[in-house]
């Protein structure tokens, strides 16, 4: 039901559930979406900064917890 | 010098009337000279005296544009026909081969006698030019009074003005030739349109001086204003004046010189960056974080180095033992440090905190997700319908209300139930209306708090947090002594309905927990062993803070139930203190006060009551009653509400005594009834008079306190009631736990049935109930190790909480 990543920024999955190539493609695509909300939230305040984004679509809900140095990604399906 | 010389001389002559003079030649054989007097103009007497002459021609001096070469434009002969031309003392630059100052001597032949006298008139004060020129020398060297003084005056007289402009030319006409040695003027280049541009420059302020203004009746008026009229008295003079002489006068230009350099082409680069608002923000804190992490950064680096000190000693060994294969092994130790930098970096970060409590993070939100639906029950929240999930919804309304059996799994019929429970835009609104009328009321289960941890163990108590609402302690321990085996007490959270939030291992089961409400975070856990012990949930740490188990006084018995309580008025002098309260099968009610450790005072030692002889008729006297212990086990007790001082305790026995804090010799009152161990006593929280008592005879009773004898009896089912509580919300509705199902009772609907009977599993027992504070929630423990939560559907809650209305509800029950 879910799938864990675990990414290095570089884009270098540290470990995963799923198969390789999803894993490299969701690591990119995250990647520049977290930079960029990050430079939003930090635009608008600049102490502040991104804990948590999450992006629910109609077959999943991806949640992305960044930090410095990794990218955790959860994809979550739904219950049912 | 030559050229400084020359000046002089044009200065000279300039200054002085008669204007032009015959330059002498040189100092040579020429001893003619002319004795010249500035002030007079007796050109014609000094003419006369000349015999000789030197004809001065000028040349072609004049001509600006042609190209010829005009190295002597000027000559100068003496009598013999030498050529005495000046030398020029001064040479510039080899290139431009022109002597300037030689042109000035123009001589074209020597003729003898008088040179027409030149107009050089001079009237006086104007330096007018006279032309034509002509120089006339006197180049008799015998002429009388050759003196070098004259002679130094010739030669520093200068020609007239003239030949300024002579000088003007010459030095135009060297920058000619020096330009034609550089070009070649062609037919086209003369056609060429040659654009010129004028420019303004901007003023070049020489000398500035402002006029000063006095006010007319200060002191120094007289004087300036008399200043001021003597100036004005010389201006008007001025012309014709004498005095007043206007002199011009040319300055040297400079020798001018070009000069190129050729540097290296500059590079240029164009470079752009977005500057948003927080990269300012973190440029300028980045020096003050810059100490701290040059701090991390050298620790790092230390770690580092250490471990690449460990590769090179393997290396050195692996590389000692084959000489051959050395170099393999160190480039393969060097691959594996490399390796391992990177690995221990992977490392230091799936171990790091941050990763940790994001994990943590994460997993709240995945629960969050799974769990919505079901919390938002609990909250009484109406239920988001998922766009996505709606199709799946087939099943009509009726099918749902029923209570479905338990199951594990909190699947997709229970969230469908839910949903179309509470809100489904499906099915019409009349007819949802018409099956609710006639649907019961039913307990929903709501989901369960269980893990891989808890199977097994049996649910002995649980207990919420005074702060907390959603933070709920559950202890895991058997009732029974056979079944003893290391229990468990874990704090449970609404965030995560998978995983306990604490886990705290205890030695022996453990049977009573309560959390405290001074210090939120104690919770104290009592053990089958009668050890209590206490806990910080606070940290992470699953190690007691406190403990019992060496105290002299503690209990020898299980100890049944645990509360904190604040008392109004202490026996003790101490002050307004929460104290710890237990009650255990050595038949003791203890206070335990936290002073460096857990010191604890007896309130009440249960004594054995003496047993009934009537149902022994036979006997005719009384026989000592041989006991193992002057006490009976204690199982339960329950302060009252709003008079701390008095409280109930159940006992083992089917007793049940009413005692009093400040009294512990004897009960207040002792409530016969029950004809096995009391498990739990209750009082009503609203309506104080009357309490609830549930026993292992399989009867749940309602005392009023002034009554000896029970007012209702509840016995509906066959088995132990092991569990009761009052529902906080209602006067009337309590909870029961039997071991084969949980029954919700409402009494002002019945008095002789349950309005909710849930089944369990049949191999689940439910141990034990709770209501939640915040909700209409109902959470049943069970043999199984799972906290089962509950909400109540379609309950008709009267919420009632007026003191009499239990009163009046059950007077009928009473008269009758």
């Amino acid at each position: 039901m879910t799938e864990l990543e675990n990414y290095l920024f570089s884009g270098i999955p540290i470990r995963t559930t799923l198969d390789n190539s999803t894993t490299v493609q969701y690591a990119g695509l995250l990647c520049q979406l977290t930079m960029k909300a990050r430079s939003t939230v930090r635009d608008i305040d600049p102490q502040n900064d991104l804990t948590f984004l999450r992006i629910r679509s109609k077959k999943h809900e991806i949640m992305v917890a960044p930090d410095k140095e990794y990218l955790l990604i959860v994809i979550q399906n739904p219950c049912e | 010098m030559w050229l400084l010389v020359f000046c002089v001389v044009v200065w000279c002559a300039i200054t002085s009337n008669p204007g032009c003079r015959v330059r002498q030649g040189s100092g040579t054989s020429l001893g003619s000279q002319r004795k010249g007097s500035l002030a007079s103009g007796a050109y014609a007497s000094r003419a006369a005296r000349c015999r000789s002459q030197v004809t001065i021609s000028y040349g072609k001096a004049a001509d600006k544009g042609s190209p010829v070469d005009k190295k002597y434009a000027v000559r100068v002969f003496d009598d013999e026909g030498k050529d005495v031309t000046p030398h020029p003392l001064f040479h510039s630059d080899p290139d431009t081969a022109v002597p300037r100052q030689a042109k000035l001597l123009a001589s074209s032949d020597y003729s003898g006698g008088v040179l027409s006298s030149f107009p050089m008139h001079q009237t006086g004060g104007d330096g007018s030019f006279v032309e034509p020129f002509s120089r006339r020398t006197c180049g008799n060297s015998s002429i009388s009074k050759p003196n070098a003084s004259t002679m130094e005056f010739m030669l520093d007289e200068i020609v007239e003005p003239g030949s300024q402009g002579d000088t003007a030319v010459s030095l135009s006409d060297v920058q000619v030739r020096q330009e034609e040695t550089e070009e070649q003027l062609t037919e086209e280049d003369l056609d060429r349109r040659v654009d010129i541009y004028l420019t303004e420059t901007e003023t070049i302020w020489m000398l500035d001086m402002p006029s000063v203004v006095a006010s007319v009746e200060s002191e120094d008026a007289g004087r300036i204003l008399e200043r001021n009229k003597i100036y004005v008295d010389i201006c008007k003079n001025r012309p014709g004046n004498d005095r007043f002489v206007e002199k011009m006068m040319q300055t040297i230009n400079g020798a001018a010189k070009n000069k190129e350099v050729q540097c290296d082409k500059i590079v240029m680069e164009d470079k752009g960056m977005v500057v948003t608002s927080w990269d300012l923000y973190d440029s300028f804190n980045v020096s003050e974080t810059e100490p701290t992490s040059k701090g991390e950064a050298t620790n790092g680096k230390s770690s580092t180095s250490h471990m690449t000190k460990k590769h090179d000693q393997t290396a050195s060994v692996t590389s000692a033992r084959g000489n051959i294969t050395s170099v393999t092994t160190l480039e393969s130790a060097a691959l594996a440090r490399i390796h391992e930098g990177e690995k221990n970096r992977l490392e230091a970060i799936l171990t790091s905190e941050n990763f940790q409590q994001d994990l943590f993070f994460m997993e709240r939100v995945l629960m969050e997700n799974i769990f919505q639906p079901k919390l938002a029950a609990y909250r009484q929240f109406p239920v988001l319908i998922d766009p996505a999930v709606t199709s799946d919804n087939v099943s009509t309304v009726v099918a749902v209300k029923e209570a479905k059996q338990e199951e594990h799994d909190k699947g997709k019929k229970d969230k469908e139930a839910q949903k179309e429970a509470l809100i489904d835009p499906s099915i019409p609104s009349d007819l949802n209306k018409a099956l609710e009328e006639t649907v019961p009321p039913s307990l929903e289960q709501l989901w369960s708090y269980t893990c891989d941890l808890t199977k097994g163990h049996n649910v002995s108590s649980m207990a919420w947090s005074k702060v907390n609402p959603d933070l709920l302690a559950v202890g895991y321990g058997a009732f029974d002594f056979k079944e003893q085996k290391k229990g468990l007490a874990c704090c449970w959270s609404l965030k995560n309905p998978m995983w306990p939030e604490r886990i705290f291992q205890c030695e022996h089961g453990v049977t009573a927990l309560d959390f405290s409400m001074a210090s939120p975070n104690l919770l104290a856990v009592g053990m089958y062993s009668g050890t209590i012990t206490i806990y910080n949930v606070r940290s992470c740490t699953t190690t007691a803070i406190l403990s019992s188990r060496d105290s002299s006084a503690r209990h020898t018995g299980p100890v049944w139930q645990l509360k904190w309580l604040e008392q109004d008025r202490d026996t003790a002098d101490d002050d307004k203190r929460e104290r710890l309260i237990s009650i255990s099968a050595d038949g003791r009610l203890t206070k335990w006060l936290i002073q460096k450790g857990l010191d604890c005072t007896d309130l009440m030692k249960i004594k054995r009551a003496g047993s009934m002889k009537k149902n022994l008729p036979c006997e005719k006297e009384r026989k000592s009653v041989v006991l193992i212990s002057r006490q009976a086990a204690g199982m339960c007790f329950d302060f009252h509400p709003k008079d701390t001082n008095f409280y109930l305790a159940g006992t083992e026995e089917g007793l049940i005594h009413k005692c009093s804090c400040s009294y512990d010799q004897q009960f207040l009152e002792t409530y016969k009834g029950h004809k096995g161990p009391v498990y739990k006593v209750a009082w009503n929280p609203f309506s104080t008079d009357m309490f609830l008592s549930c026993s292992a005879d399989w009867t749940i009773m309602l005392w009023h306190q002034n009554s000896q004898m029970p007012i209702l009896t509840f016995s509906s089912t066959t088995t132990v009631v092991h569990d009761i509580m009052w529902s906080p919300k209602s006067v009337f509705i309590f909870a029961a736990a039997n071991e084969s199902r949980v029954e919700i009772w409402d009494l002002s609907v019945s008095i002789l049935d349950p309005v909710i009977t849930r089944f369990a599993n049949p191999e689940a027992k439910f141990t034990s109930v709770l209501f939640a504070k915040n909700t209409d929630c109902l959470l049943v423990g069970d043999s199984r190790g799972e906290v089962s939560v509950f909400a109540p559907q379609n309950l008709a809650a009267s919420s009632s909480t007026k003191v009499d209305a239990l009163s009046d509800v059950i007077s009928p029950a009473l008269t009758t």
